[in-house]
């Protein structure tokens, strides 16, 4: 790299740069660009192909008459084993129903009932059907339509950017450093206020639903600057992915009725969950699926999975709702849910910790609540926390659309408000970044990326999945200290600047790497069972020592230090969870 | 589980260092239940690190991954390999889905394709409360209308066929149009008339379709795109927006082979819309078509259907509302 290269990059100033389009960081360019400011959406994936746009199963609001915002806090509460933060919780179910029927209004196109209002269908852990959905392609719907007024409004995007840094000095946020996968050159997008939208980070598991591009990059960007990470011992771990493949089968299928079978034909879920059945949250019937297939009762060639039925809903019901879902099988196992079972087990799926935030959006950089200036965040990659322990389905959706939009409200008025001004950046301030990325595209090391990222990825699984162990933890514990040795002796085969994938993958591997740390440390620390977080070793929840979340700090030297923070417990005092 | 060995021809081109592209080959083990993107996950990750393509959600939202295997466009993520052998045996040629706009490998320039969604205004146009206390009521059968235009995932697996795209570069294409469509027919929108100026535009709207079907048999969603060009036809017949050009001309053509034969001569079709001249510069697609069976030569023409009365009788009820003839 020569060193007028490093002088001549390119600066853009801007008053907002948000980084990621999916359904989050969209919505909320969508309105800062139609309150006047200057905005830039920097997305290393085309918008529209952002992982939003699989979410398949519905969008959460309470909008029938029988169901309230009250019992919708109540369900997330309860779902998220009452580590949620029930002022955000309290928050998201109040604006959900104003949410839902605007994004409606902008055009996105929902299933409607015979009178033509948005139609509900029931969903795990849920007391009253209330996820609104648009067949079993309820994300497609919903990004379109966020994408498509975001154009109509002139919001900049900047698709297939890579953004690789922050730049985050003395205490203030200053932009980001970006490339474009074209052509791999540098800019410096100088700016007012960061917003993070960048989405999940379940890649670093074997089995898992999510895409490709899900590999949590903003969280590790974010880590390290100093700055914490929040409860990301907690991974939610679906059901009902495709045995062996682990893509999702919404759980769509079990609220439209699905059943789950043993290898003995016992729908064991009525063991397990005598009230709900199939309907109980996600962590517990992943448990059971898990625990069954332990136990020697699972169905397939190796015995690791379980049966969904959906024979008896009929072709017709089938293919109006959950067509999507029955292609996906086909495609997939060969298995026409029409006629046969569907082979399924648990898979990696959503990620409930993330970047700290209070309710407006502003990232914490303490246990405290202590916000950064200039930092934002929302969507899957932030932990506000309304899912705490435990996701309810269609839950998310909601969250990415109610937090992105409400952070965009924060941004403008913190604009408006002179809080936020444009701090100069520097050539230098890219010197990082730029030396961490053109580190890895001259590499001569011995160690393949493929190679480590499926160690990682198949030890993750195994150690620090469904169900854990202080035993298992630590041996992750030192997988992940080797394998991050191994990376700094990596190559990568593409020397070249055009369209660099596998560049682009090197870097996210780096990633992975470091979050999964954290992931591992929050999972050591907390001695007992809460939510998508099982311990054999310690398998009931300690109120006393753990309602807490986890705010985890990364060293230069990769250790990782943990404090603890309160939960902000409303009117519904934790209670033992039965479904 | 069933194994075989397949060998990959693979299309490579990288800007910086090749003048030219070429192919490569890569011999496999491939199992029963193999997606052509677990092939190109094995080509990079387990013979070169360079090998470039699309990809993100692997499983057929995301609209990121077509390429084209032995000339048939396809969606990476959900295609068997083994249906693939079954049809094109044990050599499967990888290719992008458009050679002629390619970055680098199967990655290709997708400048044009997005442009043109942008042109049809993909956006509803309506006054909407920004806290609403209701929802505006779309009744099923409104919602119905849409005909699954609204489940396109941009893959553009149509636009890449569309022989109207590959000889008018202005043409809107298949894509366009379904998305132009959705809104057309979306009973909440307010700006129904820009719309149909849009796609009635000389040379980029839909009279320039030539009704080749191959965009609907290739849409890995089923959207099928040429029943919804058909349907904005109607739309600017019935609005009596109609302009007297080659591209009318073609749908009343169609309409009067229609109601001479009972089917679609495609052949006449062209000669009546464009005449003699208009019709030497479609041959190419002419000679595919007629390869596919859909222009019969005058001794292949299918006997008459028995029910002509009923089609006549259809056409007359379907076109009460027609621009007036002048030729
Ligand atoms: C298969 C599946 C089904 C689901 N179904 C449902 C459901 O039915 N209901 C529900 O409520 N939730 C569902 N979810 C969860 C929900 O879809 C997600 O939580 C939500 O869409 C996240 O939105 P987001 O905007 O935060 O992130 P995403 O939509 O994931 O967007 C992330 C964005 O960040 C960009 N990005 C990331 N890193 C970088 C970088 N380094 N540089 C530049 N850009 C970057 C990406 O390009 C992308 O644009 C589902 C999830 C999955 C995996
Ligand atoms: S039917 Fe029309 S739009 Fe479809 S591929 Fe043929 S020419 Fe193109
Ligand atoms: S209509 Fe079908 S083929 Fe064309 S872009 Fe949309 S999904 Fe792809
Ligand atoms: S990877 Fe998303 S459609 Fe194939």
């Amino acid at each position: 790299m020569s060193e007028s290269f490093i002088k001549n990059i390119p600066v853009q100033e801007y008053d907002v740069v948000i980084v990621g389009a999916g359904l989050a960081g969209t919505s909320a360019a969508m309105d800062i660009q139609k309150a006047g400011k200057k905005v830039a959406v920097i997305s290393k994936l085309h918008p529209l192909r952002s992982h939003s746009g699989a979410a398949q199963g519905g969008i959460n609001a309470a909008l029938s008459a029988e169901d309230s915002p009250d019992l919708h806090a109540f369900d997330t509460v309860k779902g998220s084993d009452y580590l949620a933060d029930q002022n955000a919780v309290e928050f998201m179910c109040q604006k959900a129903p104003e949410t839902v029927r605007w994004i409606a209004n902008c055009g996105a196109v929902f299933s409607r009932s015979s009178d033509g209002h948005i139609a509900m269908r029931p969903f795990g852990g849920a007391t009253k059907p209330r996820a609104c959905y648009a067949k079993d392609r309820t994300g497609l719907a919903l990004l379109q339509t966020v994408y498509e007024q975001a154009i109509a409004a002139g919001v900049r995007f900047f698709s297939e950017w890579y953004v690789s840094d922050l730049i985050y000095k003395d205490g203030v946020t200053r932009g980001v450093v970006a490339f474009d996968l074209l052509g791999l050159n540098y800019t410096i997008f100088n700016a007012k206020a960061v917003m993070f939208a960048t989405g999940g980070y379940a890649r670093a598991y074997k089995v898992t639903t999510n895409a490709h591009a899900n590999t949590g990059d903003g969280l590790s960007i974010v880590a390290r600057h100093g700055l914490p990470l929040e409860d990301m011992e907690f991974v939610q771990f679906h059901p009902t992915g495709l045995a062996g493949r682990g893509i999702l089968i919404s759980e769509a299928a079990r609220g439209e009725g699905g059943r789950l079978y043993n290898s003995e034909g016992e729908r064991f879920m009525e063991k397990y969950a005598p009230e709900s059945k199939e309907l109980a949250p996600r962590d517990i019937i992943s448990r059971c699926i898990a625990m069954e297939i332990r136990e020697g009762r699972g169905v397939g060639p190796k015995k690791d999975a379980v049966e969904i039925r959906l024979m008896h809903l009929g072709e017709r019901l089938i293919m109006t709702r959950l067509p999507e879902l029955r292609d996906l099988a086909i495609t997939f196992l060969g298995q026409d849910m029409i006629v046969e079972p569907v082979y399924i087990s648990p898979t990696a799926h959503y990620s409930m910790g993330g970047i700290p935030c209070d309710i407006e959006g502003h990232v914490k950089k303490d246990s405290r609540g202590t916000i950064v200036t200039g930092l934002y965040a929302a969507g899957e990659c932030a932990c506000v926390s309304v899912h705490g322990a435990n996701r309810l389905g269609c839950n998310s959706l909601l969250d990415a659309l109610v937090f992105g939009r409400h952070t965009a409200e924060t941004i403008i008025n913190d604009l408006n408000n002179g809080t936020l001004i444009l701090h100069k950046v520097t050539a230098e301030d890219a010197d990082a970044a730029i030396g961490e990325v053109e580190g890895i595209l001259h590499s001569k090391g011995e160690e393949s990326v493929p190679v480590l990222r499926d160690r990682l990825r198949e030890s993750m699984t195994e150690n620090a999945g469904v169900f854990r162990t202080e035993e298992s933890l630590l041996k992750e514990r030192e997988i992940l200290a080797e394998l991050s040795e191994r990376y700094r002796h990596i190559h990568i085969d593409d020397k070249n600047r055009v369209y660099n994938t596998d560049l682009e993958e090197a870097i996210e591997l780096g990633h992975m790497l470091d979050y999964a740390r954290f992931i591992v440390e929050g999972a050591i620390a907390r001695k007992e069972s809460r939510g998508a977080h099982f311990r054999y070793d310690y398998p009931e929840r300690d109120d006393k020592n753990f309602l807490k979340h986890s705010y985890m700090f990364m060293h230069s030297d990769g250790t990782i230090k943990i404090e603890y923070g309160d939960v902000h417990i409303g009117k519904f005092k934790p209670k033992k969870r039965i479904y | 589980m069933e194994k075989k060995r397949i060998t990959f021809k693979v299309f490579r081109f990288n800007p910086a260092v090749d003048d030219l592209p070429h192919y490569e080959s890569y011999v496999m083990e491939v199992k029963k239940d193999a997606l052509v993107l677990d092939i190109l996950n094995r080509i990079k990750w387990e013979f070169d690190g360079s090998f470039t393509y699309r990809r993100s959600c692997r499983h057929g939202i995301c609209g990121s991954c077509s390429i084209r295997v032995n000339g048939k466009v396809v969606l990476s993520c959900k295609e068997n390999v083994f249906e693939l052998t079954d049809i094109f045996g044990d050599l499967l040629v990888l290719e992008p889905q458009n050679k002629q706009k390619v970055i680098k490998d199967m990655v290709i320039d997708r400048v044009d394709f997005w442009n043109k969604y942008t042109e049809v205004k993909p956006f509803l146009v309506a006054k909407y409360d920004e806290h609403p206390e209701v929802e505006a009521r779309v009744s099923p059968d409104e919602a119905s209308l849409m005909l699954d235009s609204d489940i396109c995932i941009q893959c553009a697996n149509c636009y890449s066929v569309c022989p109207s795209v590959r000889v008018n570069e202005k043409y809107y294409g298949p894509a366009a149009f379904v998305k132009a469509y959705r809104f057309i027919v979306d009973t909440r929108d307010h700006n129904k008339k820009e719309r149909i100026d849009i796609i009635n535009e000389p040379e980029k709207g839909v009279w320039d379709c030539v009704k080749c079907y191959k965009c609907a048999e290739v849409c890995p969603k089923g959207v099928n795109p040429i029943e919804k060009i058909t349907l904005l036809h109607n739309q600017v017949f019935k609005e009596g927006r109609a302009k007297n050009n080659v591209a009318t001309r073609h749908a009343i053509g169609f309409k009067k082979s229609i109601q001479k034969n009972g089917f679609l001569d495609e052949g006449f079709l062209v000669r009546y819309s464009e005449g003699i001249f208009g019709t030497m510069k479609h041959l190419r697609e002419a000679f595919d078509m007629f390869r596919r069976g859909k222009i019969k030569m005058p001794w292949n023409m299918p006997s008459k259907p028995k029910k002509m009365n009923e089609i006549k009788q259809l056409i007359k009820v379907a076109s009460k509302i027609e621009c007036r003839r002048k030729w």
